[in-house]
């Protein structure tokens, strides 16, 4: 890294997941001088999102399970006699069970490459690329066409139909040229007939998604590692507009909440609208369904309604009500979203009360959707930081926090160049503690499946649609599966296909826990084989299962020799909203500043006043913001913008 | 609510450190140059209202809060951008070679139909010079994009930079809206309603033939704006009650 880095700041925050960029950017609000490192060459930790590709090197580096074995001591060095050093994870350990499947369509994706690749080595030269822009290390399809370079091509494997293209040693996107160029054969010279070959063959089956399509226009894909939506009434949505974070993103509506009954997809009724409008609910199903859900509004008014059934499940409240087997089921599984044998009454009341009261602020339904993905969020509150003077750095590991050993405090951290930085305060990521300090924690795991296909699981008029599904657990008692639908207009996946997210918590690996489910909603098998009922589903055209460690809900204390100045995070959890990233961080940076706010607005930038005699004027809102520039000189600008009052720019 | 502009166009400066981007900006947004900026600090974006063949186009231009240091710009500071400002450093070799990398960036994160632009900056301080007019004109047309040679402290080209910019949008989005009207339905009044829409790109536009009036499609929801009130909440409430009552 040719930039020095100061070697003094207030707070050090290594990871750049939710919780911890929302901190950073709360501390340099603050006016706190904030390192924030990763030591991935990547934003958002767990809480990322991918183009394909990338993801595909996610996986692969994920699979290989190679410890780094060139332990550097030199670092010892740098500790003094009176301080020890604990040291920190180099490895990611939080994802187990990757595996992922392409199925069919081989014909056309043999010898295919990922046209317009950018390559790890950059197009313009590996020189560049050494200190340079390694965010894009994970190489990136483009979208034009770039010289093919046949030292990392990334190639659609030519798999059986619908066989597993399971462990490294499938995966092609290696760099090491020779165990491929085999395979490859004239790669170079093949290239353009297969260019050529794929629009024909989508010229005659023009709705067929390829999997040589997929890899070409991978950079249309944004995949989140994590499945969350943001509650229209959320924490996250509140601090997003208190702090004008939410500038950096926009946002799309979830659209339709479905249920799975009786082995069908099927649109739950939940807006004033959607019950009036619904075709499949009788007119005393309309009255009874409303009646019941004007009573969670403020069933807290009614407690003569419930009170008898305190102690029961909500399940079993909701058979006392009058409520048809639809309705119940609906209301249990998709609206209030709760376990059927674990949830009390009061928790169903509330959980349904929460997706009401979320209704109408943005739409239709209580759910809002980043687009590009969840990974934008995190990366939005790392712009806030660095507009307040934070100090980027990603592929930053760091080697070890140094404690004094006299007052027991974090005095600094050495990173793997071997510079040593101190500060006030560290935040660290759970996944960058080692063992050592973890062994008394108990960690549960998330279950996880992304999925590419080719249709709707529920079609509809429109195919712009962002769907959220609950599936019952088969056997009671086990968790519920969220499967949340992406469409192409949400940014993150390309036109024509639906990025599928599948999560809960995991009892067995992830495959174990969702693909009954994904066999239920899915064609998973080629048109060869596949029933004609079969047919009728949407195709998987690609799919990857992994287990995430969750970290969420640890007691402070279960980590061992934590230095009280040292505040540890976890990685998303494996709720559908936000609010515990939140939370953590709020709790954190309240410990750590209890006189400070938390992340107030930061101004508008047409507020501020750079003129030295001039004070700036109070914060306002995003609106009624006087335009500060000075009469403008130049004949060709627009004299009413100059002083006129800019209203409402983004209200549209 | 009346708007002061026609078009919004979001705009971003990127290049190394130290190439003068924030000080581009402050030339351009508020006729102002100041040396002390070390670098980015505090400033998120600027906007100055241009006019443009009648219209008034409001340019939002945003800079890299110092994120190009490390070479951590967020995929975020990308999105929806319609124009992009190069920017190096006439007297700095460096920061010219590096223009290949940012454009590699660009080509990674930002919409694929982005409006680029070279700027060869400081050109007041030739004495110092390390790269020649005719090397940037060179790489400018190797990548079919405009080039410029800037002086914020002087005040050279700097207008005509952005204005040259905010035009071949300006030409795109017009030849967008005519490519789009002559294979559409409802063609004529494309352009006569697009005038007062938010602009951002990637853009998905749809005509609603009754209301001549188009619609984004992927009309995204911006949490500053207050376009929503709990009024749906409290209709959706007096209902309820209506059909139980």
């Amino acid at each position: 890294m040719a930039d020095n880095l100061p070697s003094e700041f207030d707070v050090v925050v290594i990871g750049t997941g939710l919780p911890e960029s929302i901190i950073a950017a709360a501390c340099a609000r603050s006016g706190q001088s904030v390192l924030h490192v990763d030591s991935k060459n990547y934003y958002g930790g767990n809480w990322a999102s991918f183009s394909f590709s990338g993801l595909l090197s996610w996986i692969k580096e994920n699979q290989q399970k190679t410890d780094v074995s060139d332990e550097w001591d030199d670092w010892r060095k740098l500790i003094l006699e009176n301080e020890e050093a604990i040291s920190l994870n180099k490895k990611e350990k939080t994802i187990q069970h990757i595996e992922d499947f392409c199925f069919g369509d081989q014909d056309s994706a043999e010898g295919v490459e990922e046209a317009g690749a950018l390559p790890k080595l950059p197009v313009f030269g590996a020189a560049g690329a050494e200190g340079f822009a390694q965010e894009s290390e994970e190489a990136r399809a483009a979208v034009e066409s770039t010289v093919p370079e046949s030292t990392e091509p990334e190639k659609a494997t030519g798999t059986e139909p619908a066989s597993a293209r399971e462990g490294s040693d499938a995966e092609i996107t290696s760099e090491d040229t020779s165990s491929h160029s085999a395979a490859l054969g004239e790669s170079a010279g093949e290239l353009g007939q297969t260019e050529a070959a794929v629009p024909e063959a989508s010229a005659q089956e023009p709705k067929k998604i390829t999997y040589s399509q997929i890899v070409r226009e991978g950079r249309r894909f944004n995949i989140d590692l994590v499945s969350k939506l943001l509650f229209s009434r959320g924490l996250l949505i509140d601090l997003l507009i208190k702090s004008n974070v939410s500038r950096y993103a926009e946002f799309k509506n979830v659209t339709q909440i479905l249920a799975f009954r009786e082995g069908k997809v099927e649109q739950v009724p939940c807006s004033r609208a959607d019950v009036f409008n619904s075709r499949q609910l009788a007119m005393v199903e309309k009255r009874m369904l409303m009646k019941f859900l004007t009573f969670c509004l403020d069933y807290e008014q009614h407690p003569e309604e419930y009170q008898d059934y305190e102690n029961s499940t909500f399940a079993e409240f909701l058979r006392t009500q009058k409520l048809t087997p639809s309705l119940q089921h609906f209301i249990l599984h998709s609206i209030a979203m709760v376990s059927e044998t674990d949830c009390s009454t009061l928790e169903g009341l509330q959980a349904t009360k929460k997706f009401l009261q979320c209704l109408g602020r943005y739409g239709n339904t209580p759910f809002l959707f980043p687009l590009y993905g969840q990974g934008e969020i995190p990366q939005c509150f790392c712009r806030l930081c660095a507009v307040f003077g934070g100090i980027y750095c990603l592929r930053h590991p760091v080697q070890c926090l140094v404690v004094d050993k006299e007052s027991g405090r974090c005095k600094a951290i050495v990173d793997h160049f071997g510079q040593r930085i101190s500060a006030k305060y560290f935040i660290v990521e759970d996944s960058y503690l080692s063992e050592s300090v973890c062994t008394n924690v108990h960690y549960r795991q998330i279950s996880r499946a992304v999925l590419i296909t080719d249709q709707s699981v529920l079609n509809t008029g429109s195919e712009q649609q962002v769907s959220i599904l609950t599936v019952p657990p088969v056997d009671l008692g086990k968790p519920a599966v969220c499967v949340i639908e992406l469409c192409s207009s949400t940014m993150t996946c390309m036109k024509g296909t639906y990025l599928v997210h599948l999560t809960c918590p995991s009892t067995k690996t992830a495959r174990e826990d969702l693909e009954p489910v994904v066999q239920k909603l899915f064609n998973v098998n080629t048109e060869k084989d596949a029933e004609n009922e079969e047919l009728e589903k949407p195709r998987v055209l690609w799919a990857v299962y992994f287990n995430m460690r969750d970290s969420s809900g640890i007691d402070r204390n279960s980590y061992d020799r934590l230095p009280s100045n040292v505040y540890v995070c976890s990685g998303p959890d494996s709720a559908l909203g936000n609010d515990c990233a939140v939370k953590q961080a709020e709790t954190i940076f309240q410990e750590m500043f209890p006189t400070e706010e938390f992340c107030p607005p930061a101004p508008n930038p047409e507020d501020i006043i750079y003129d030295e005699d001039e004070i700036a004027p109070e914060e306002s809102g995003f609106s009624n913001s006087p335009e500060t520039k000075p009469e403008a000189s130049t004949e060709e600008m627009s004299s009413g913008g100059s002083a006129a009052v800019e209203k409402a720019d983004n209200e549209e | 609510m009346a708007k002061t502009y026609d078009y919004l166009f979001k705009l971003l400066l990127i290049g190394d450190s130290g190439v003068g981007k924030t000080c581009l900006l402050f030339r351009f947004s508020e006729d102002a140059f100041n040396t002390t900026f070390i670098s980015t600090i505090g400033i998120d974006f600027k906007i100055r209202t241009i006019e443009l063949d009648g219209k008034k186009i409001k340019l939002q231009i945003w800079d890299t809060a110092g994120q190009e240091r490390f070479r951590t710009i967020t995929t975020a500071y990308y999105r929806g951008a319609m124009g992009i400002m190069l920017v190096y450093d006439i007297t700095n070799e460096k920061s010219f070679d590096n223009i290949k990398n940012w454009i590699r960036n660009i080509e990674e994160h930002a919409s694929s139909d982005v409006e680029r632009m070279i700027l060869g900056n400081k050109c007041d301080m030739n004495e110092k010079r390390q790269v020649s007019k005719e090397k940037g004109e060179k790489l400018a047309i190797d990548y079919g994009i405009k080039f410029l040679e800037t002086s914020a402290k002087s005040s050279i080209n700097v207008e005509e930079a952005f204005f040259t910019l905010a035009r071949d949008i300006m030409t795109k989005l017009n030849r967008k809206m005519n490519d789009n009207s002559s294979s559409g339905a409802g063609s004529q009044s494309l352009r006569n309603n697009t005038t007062k829409l938010l602009l951002r790109a990637p853009l998905n536009v749809d005509c609603d033939t009754q209301n001549t009036k188009w619609i984004l499609l992927t009309k995204p929801i911006d949490l500053s704006g207050s376009s929503f009130s709990d009024m749906e909440a409290m209709k959706w409430r007096h209902k309820c009650n209506m059909a139980t009552n």
